[in-house]
């Protein structure tokens, strides 16, 4: 196991229970029929006092809590969850409000109690699955909360205290229009969020959605139709003065997610919960994606891993510019050209710099030592980043 | 006394040439039945396979004839006109020729190209209608096509089986009667013409002469009169088909000599040999270097894995082939598109292939070749307005139009041996490609030949397949090159996002211009995978765009969620996705896989 120089100050929690599996969605999650939550609980608990010691010393500057959906967790085990969250950890940063404490909302399952209950253990700021507000695309998506709860959950939210809220929202969604999507995002900006995120809906393999799409039952959104809604979330959202701060994630200035951006940066983090990734002292691993593994499986409280990659610095500078360019500060590029020449190869550094020439105009911006995309950029973040990548030289 | 003969078989291809030699020398006893089957003449897998000699070499047999003792010295030609060069100079040493016509199939194209050097030789032609065993035989009807075609009497073909022996022995009673004894000596200073030399591993150069005065001895110091170089001869031999060694070569004779010679480039097919000692004041018939009229590149192949393009390893096979065939050419380039490679000058494009299979298959190397160019004559205005001309057979090297006086390119004429109901579109295909009509001939009911003036750069650029196309299969054609004409030509620059690509550049008439520049770049876009912007494609001439072509940039692949946390797998679908990239070439910043260049190219 990794042994971290310094206190690992973030923690990422998965709870994989969902009340249905939607067909878009690859998260690792399952509808419980057998009841486990009591069972993963216990365990969940006996992991995070496993891996508590790591934080020793450093109080946690986030906490996120993600699914699945979180919020189907009764509130008794939540109760349960966040006492011991508070007593493994120190949660003195978050609870002065200088911290981040988030869980992930399903609009259908906020309830007063138990946002009081989240509101006591220290949860600080809510991200409410919304998606859309069009029953029709909802229902495509296989979301089947009546959008009015969106309201409803953040309203209630704020009155048992959370302060900071978030909403996700899903667009290019087959059958959406851009005036379907203009309408979402002026729904979304009523609510008063000070953060959303916008994801285009992305066919990954292995969902039903892909094959639904592979048989031809629908067509997907075409491409122009998809940069425009981009394009009308980017203009929307900026105009009321949620500004871009990563490719799909826009905020007020302040309300950025501090534990999103820790991932974005290369910073460390532990994490809990099957599927769960974590990021420490260079190591990145995995734990077992299944509930039934994980809770079998006990390695002195750690759960099972997969996926191991223990530290390797060519890896990490990909990482680093992979991650780094999504954002709209971007990357600074002469500590990476340093690595990449110290790696041995000064031919490589020069061409990362030539190949920024090549698309300065062309969706990268240079302000000083930072390479960052522009709007248009942003369209291609993937691919420009890919070719970046591969100028890093694997490890030998 | 022993009369001799020197003579070629000259036949259109699979009209039977090997098989007739073998027969002829299993008549004379000099090979047995067994040895018969193993074509002896051709030495090459790769001649075999194509069905063509590319070396020329001679076998001396012995024939009692009318009581009389006959030294018969066969004198094996190349079987294409591509060789037409080595083909009249083999012919050169001859008295006479055989001319065989496969008496199924009739006079083809190349019937009449090698008859015709025959002629112009002044040679003695025995015309033969052979496979007469054959059902579809019609010795009568193709005895006629070449009375028509040649005029030769068709009275004076003989009809045999080179199969089943049927016919073989009027056929050596014809080569003692009617082929000429060699010439009487003009001097007594010795005079040989060398009309082939091959590399051997174990011997070194091996030179095919005919010595037309005086004699060769083992121990001569001899002399090349063009080259002015002396070598001793160390061996003098005859094939019998067996190497077998003689002390002497008289005039008349043919036969091999060794002398310590280290390369084909030492030597030149077509020199006089005389005696250092006593040499003769006059060589033989003037020395024409061999010339290539086709160039292309050859770049070291990338295989799948991005292993073996290894430039060294071409060169080395390159160097091994050279001793092997002293008439390709080749230098060094750098293509920013293909890397490091060679520019190779063939004789013609059946050369080419020929030399890119024994690359491949006898080097182990692959390879990329761009498209055939033409060598072309250039008149250029040099300081004070005078006119210089130069060769140029790579576009990239062609001067600046401003000072190009003339731009003359090579034409050939070009012999169509057609079933008649084709004729139409034959022609419409010959001017289509700036093609003259010169004549048509009766070849038979059936059947008619054209000749048509036609500049070979159209004849490189799939000019056989049409034509194939066209006939069914039917039609034959052959050409010789005769002359160079100035024409409108232009270079057309290929641009890669405002780049030149010299690999792709070519020469082309003007008014073929642009329909030619807008296919490649059709072409190229097809072979260039879409990059984050927007790529131009361009052909140009001098500085005008004459065709263009844009390459769509992708314009939206970003995958919106970073996966919370799971930085690896994104990493790795990133990854992948550039996976194989890195053999790419950059051109303008535009990345592109050597299979896209090997796909326009080949295409061409
Ligand atoms: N039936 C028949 N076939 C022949 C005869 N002479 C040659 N062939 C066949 O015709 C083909 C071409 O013969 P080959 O000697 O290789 O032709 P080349 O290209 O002119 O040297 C071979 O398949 C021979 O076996 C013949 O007299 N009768």
């Amino acid at each position: 196991m990794p042994v971290p120089d310094r206190p690992v100050r973030r923690l990422y929690i998965h709870v994989p229970f969902c009340s249905h599996k939607c067909h878009y969605c690859d998260f690792y999650s399952i509808v419980d029929t057998l009841d486990r939550q009591r069972a993963f609980t216990d365990r969940l608990i006996e992991e995070l006092t496993a891996l508590a010691p790591w934080s020793a010393g450093g109080s946690l500057c986030s906490v996120f809590v993600g699914g699945g959906t979180p919020t189907l967790l009764r509130t008794e085990l939540w109760g349960e969850l966040l006492a011991a969250i508070d007593r493994l950890f120190d949660l003195s940063t978050i609870r002065a409000g200088l911290g981040e404490f988030t869980v992930e909302c399903n609009p259908e399952s906020a309830t007063e109690e138990l946002f009081q209950t989240l509101v006591a253990g220290g949860v600080d700021r809510l991200s409410v699955g919304a998606q859309s507000f069009n029953s029709r695309h909802l229902h495509t998506l296989e979301r089947r909360h009546d959008p009015v709860n969106v309201a409803r959950a953040l309203t209630l939210a704020r009155q048992c205290g959370i302060k900071r809220t978030s909403i996700d929202l899903i667009y290019a969604v087959p059958g959406q229009t851009v005036d379907d999507w203009a309408a979402d995002l002026g729904e979304a900006l009523s609510l008063g969020v000070g953060h959303v995120s916008c994801y285009n809906l992305t066919y990954e393999p292995n969902t039903a959605m892909t094959k639904r799409l592979g048989r031809g039952d629908f067509d997907p959104i075409d491409e122009q139709t998809e940069i425009d809604m981009h394009t009308l979330a980017v203009a929307t959202l900026g105009g009321a003065g949620l500004r871009r701060y990563e490719v799909s994630n826009f905020a007020r200035p302040g309300q950025e997610s501090d534990h999103n951006l820790g991932y974005w940066r290369q910073e460390q983090w532990l994490a809990a919960g099957p599927s769960a990734s974590a990021h420490v002292a260079g190591h990145r691993w995995k734990n077992v994606p299944r509930l039934g593994d994980y809770l079998k499986i006990d390695d002195g409280g750690f759960a099972a891993i997969i996926d191991h990659e223990p530290p390797d610095a060519p890896r990490l500078l990909r990482e680093r510019v992979m991650t780094g360019l999504r954002l709209t500060e971007g990357i600074e590029a002469s500590p990476i050209l340093e690595e990449v020449r110290t790696l041995g190869d000064a031919a490589a550094a020069l061409s990362m710099e030539r190949l920024a020439g090549v698309y300065v105009a062309r969706g990268l911006m240079r302000a000083g030592d930072r390479w960052a995309l522009t709007d248009g950029g942003f369209l291609l973040a993937d691919g420009i980043a890919a070719e970046f990548m591969a100028l890093i030289p694997e490890s030998t | 006394m022993t009369e001799i003969r020197n003579f070629s078989i000259i036949a259109h291809i699979d009209h039977g040439k090997s098989t007739l030699a073998d027969r002829l020398m299993q008549a004379t006893h000099a090979v047995s039945d067994r040895e018969a089957r193993q074509q002896l003449l051709d030495s090459m897998d790769l001649e075999r396979e194509r069905g063509i000699t590319i070396k020329a070499s001679a076998v001396t047999v012995h024939h009692r004839h009318d009581g009389e003792d006959f030294m018969l010295n066969f004198i094996d030609t190349p079987g294409h006109v591509d060789f037409s060069y080595e083909v009249s100079r083999s012919l050169k040493a001859c008295e006479g020729a055989i001319l065989v016509v496969d008496a199924a199939q009739g006079v083809e194209a190349q019937t009449v190209v090698n008859a015709y050097l025959a002629i112009e030789q002044n040679l003695e032609i025995i015309p033969v209608l052979n496979k007469i065993d054959l059902p579809t035989a019609r010795p009568d009807e193709i005895a006629m096509e070449i009375e028509q075609v040649l005029g030769l009497p068709a009275e004076d073909c003989i009809e045999v089986s080179a199969k089943t022996g049927q016919g073989i022995d009027a056929l050596l009673a014809a080569i003692c009667t009617k082929f000429p004894p060699p010439r009487d000596p003009l001097t007594d200073k010795a005079r040989a013409l060398i009309f082939d030399a091959i590399y051997d591993d174990y011997r070194g150069v091996v030179v095919y002469v005919r010595v037309f005065d005086g004699r060769l001895k083992v121990g001569d110091k001899i002399r090349m009169m063009g080259l002015d170089r002396t070598f001793n001869v160390t061996e003098l031999g005859k094939h019998t088909p067996k190497p077998t060694k003689v002390d002497a070569l008289g005039a008349g004779e043919t036969g091999y000599l060794i002398a310590a010679i280290k390369m084909l480039g030492d030597i030149r097919v077509g020199d006089t040999i005389t005696i250092d000692a006593d040499p003769a004041l006059e060589p033989l018939e003037g020395y024409e270097p061999p010339h290539q009229m086709v160039f292309c590149d050859f770049y070291p192949a990338t295989d799948t894995a991005g292993k073996g393009a290894d430039f060294e390893e071409l060169r080395r096979a390159m160097e091994k082939l050279r001793l092997n065939d002293s008439s390709f050419t080749y230098q060094a380039v750098h293509s920013e598109a293909l890397g490091f490679g060679f520019r190779c000058g063939f004789l013609g494009l059946l050369h080419m292939d020929i030399i890119q299979e024994r690359l491949e298959r006898e080097g182990g190397v692959h390879i990329i070749q761009t498209a055939p160019t033409v060598s072309y004559e250039v008149d250029v205005r040099g300081k004070g307005g005078k006119i210089k001309t130069i060769e140029v057979h790579n576009p990239a090297d062609l001067p600046d139009a401003g000072v190009i006086e003339a731009f003359k390119e090579p034409v050939c004429k070009v012999e169509i041996m057609t079933p008649k109901k084709h004729i139409g579109d034959l022609m419409k295909l010959c001017m289509d490609r700036r093609g003259t009509f010169k004549n048509q001939m009766y070849v038979s009911d059936t059947r008619d030949m054209l000749t048509f003036e036609i500049p070979l750069a159209e004849i490189i650029y799939d000019f056989y397949d049409k034509l194939k196309g066209i006939t069914a299969g039917y039609g034959t054609m052959d050409y010789d090159i005769t002359h160079y004409r100035k024409d409108n030509l232009v270079k057309i620059d290929i641009l890669i996002n405002g780049e030149p690509v010299h690999a792709l550049a070519v020469i082309i008439h003007r008014d073929r211009a642009q329909q030619r520049g807008r296919h490649l770049l059709m072409r190229l876009r097809k072979q260039i995978p879409r990059h984050n912007f927007e790529i131009p494609l361009q052909a140009a001439i001098g500085g005008k765009i004459i065709a263009r072509e844009t390459i769509k940039g992708f314009r939206k692949d970003v995958t919106a969620k970073c996966y919370g946390g799971d930085v690896t797998r994104k990493r790795k679908l990133l990854e992948k996705q550039k996976k194989g990239k890195s053999r790419m070439k950059s051109v303008g910043s535009v990345q592109i896989p050597q299979e896209a260049f090997m796909a326009v190219l080949e295409q061409e």
